[in-house]
């Protein structure tokens, strides 16, 4: 099966064990990733802080690739799929013309949701030879996966199940917690430190009251934030996964995924192998 | 004031009608459905932050207090992350007309009150117009080569956070240096000079 690929910049730079883990589960799964053809940035939270027109047309640039490539897109990063969704819908709203054809008729995949179809799961039960036995894991979705449920199309966003299944697939405990889809503080970092420190410590706290020995993400900027940020809030130090991580380490035990794990700026490795899951 | 002498006072919504209704057209829902329940603030999980609450810069739109809210710290520590306008009952989309008062004080000549936040959309958008995409390390360093930007950094000394998390993640083999260049960037360029109107 094919599938367009709209990996988004973040994939390209601080979210490289994403990207590589990504590519990984999707050949395990024979199923072929077709990134779009010179795509470029969906615009993020700057394009519609300044410029309305823009946060409309740019993601349309990469949905009429899509549509001339005449495939489905999925997306990985949360809020490129919210933008790619957010244009699509008022694509037909905007006076102006784009410079091309598009007509938002492809069906944009967020990643999580896309690999929780039955037949989805049911190839990645077939291939799970390494299940996480004993790792106890929180799952965090975020702000944009979710919300605005009108643009996501999500019914459940107060209490997704996307990443919870899949990690439960992947063989792990999935433990409950109510800060699921609370903000970790997006971009706010850059202006003003104190606040993502506050609210990245809050979600660490969370996540160790509910016992987890770790925490799962899908998104690339809650990901840099939770992990880079915990030291800062002086907090003891918990592992950030991407889902796609700890799906690869479930199919196939072995060092192969270390060059991910050496990302993070917190090493899960010891915390995976006291609970050997890895080798 | 003197007993029966009555104040003299412009009618509250006078002033505040052609905003709010220039307002309700661009986010493209209610403002004045707001009745003041509070729940986009106790929802919000900067609020505590902000100098004027979700709740009152409503409240301000419905006034017409533009000048407050162009000058607030709110409308740049807002993160969009739509909780207020996912649990309005009134379906007063909050979030977008944050969104819509950032995209008022940008044009307006209306000094921020977080200049870095400022800065870095800017900054965000010019990479965007340069590259097709943004790359990390290129949006860092011009960010922090805005001559606002690097007297705040260096008035707040938070210029040693920012080193330290580029060692970190040079070391993680997290930076990419070299910036990816879209093939297409007239197509790029044309997007930004569109100057979009809502129908």
């Amino acid at each position: 099966m094919k599938i367009s690929y709209y990996p988004g910049c973040s994939l390209e730079g601080m979210a490289v064990d994403y990207a590589r883990s990504i590519q990984d589960v999707f050949r395990q799964m024979d199923c072929e990733l077709m990134e779009i053809e010179d795509w470029s940035c969906c615009g993020a939270s700057a394009s519609h802080s300044l410029d309305e027109a823009m946060s409309v047309l740019l993601p349309a640039r990469n949905l009429a690739a899509a549509e001339r490539m005449g495939l489905d897109i999925v997306a990985p990063c949360p809020n490129c799929f919210n933008r790619l969704r957010h244009s699509q819908e008022t694509i037909g709203k905007v006076v102006e013309k784009p410079p091309w054809k598009v007509n938002g008729s492809v069906k944009i995949h967020e990643m999580t949701r896309f690999l929780t179809q039955e037949f989805m799961l049911e190839k990645i039960r077939g291939l799970i030879r390494n299940p996480l036995e004993g790792l106890k894991v929180v799952c965090y979705y975020g702000c944009q996966m979710v919300r605005p449920p009108w643009i996501t199309g999500f019914t459940d966003y107060e209490n997704p199940q996307t990443l919870d299944i899949l990690a439960r697939e992947a063989g792990a405990e999935v433990l409950d917690w109510s800060y699921k889809t609370t903000c970790c503080g997006a971009s706010i970092g850059i202006g003003r430190r104190d606040i993502l420190v506050s609210l990245v410590g809050r979600l660490i706290d969370k996540a160790q009251q509910a016992g987890a020995d770790a925490i799962v993400v899908s998104c690339p900027l809650c990901q840099s934030n939770l992990d880079m940020m915990q030291k800062a809030a002086g907090r003891s130090p918990m592992p950030v996964f991407y889902f796609t991580e700890l799906l690869r380490l479930a199919f196939e035990a072995g060092s192969w995924s270390k060059e991910w794990f050496r990302a993070h700026v917190v090493d899960p490795v010891d915390m995976l192998r006291k609970k050997e899951v890895f080798r | 004031m003197e007993p029966g002498k009555s104040e003299e006072r412009i009618p509250l919504l006078e002033r505040g009608e052609e905003y709010v209704h220039h307002l309700e057209e661009e986010a493209g829902s209610s403002i004045s459905a707001c009745y003041q329940c509070e729940r986009c603030t106790n929802a919000c999980p900067v609020s505590h932050f902000m100098d004027i609450k979700p709740h009152h810069v409503i409240r301000y739109v419905q006034l017409g207090w533009q000048e407050k809210l162009m000058a607030s710290s709110t409308i740049w520590v807002c993160l969009s992350c739509e909780m207020c306008s996912t649990y309005c009952p009134n379906q007063v989309a909050v979030a977008q007309v944050m969104i819509r008062l950032r995209n008022e004080a940008a044009k307006s000549g209306v000094r921020p009150q977080e200049k870095v936040l400022a800065a870095f959309h800017r900054t965000f958008l010019n990479e965007l117009k340069r590259f097709g995409r943004v790359n990390e390390v290129w949006l860092m360093a011009s960010l922090n080569l805005r001559p606002e930007v690097a007297v705040e950094k260096i008035r707040t000394g938070s210029w040693k956070y920012d080193l330290d998390a580029a060692v970190t993640l040079w070391r993680r083999g997290r930076l990419k240096l070299l910036p990816h260049r879209c093939r297409d960037m007239k197509e790029i360029r044309e997007i930004s000079r569109i100057k979009g109107e809502q129908k």
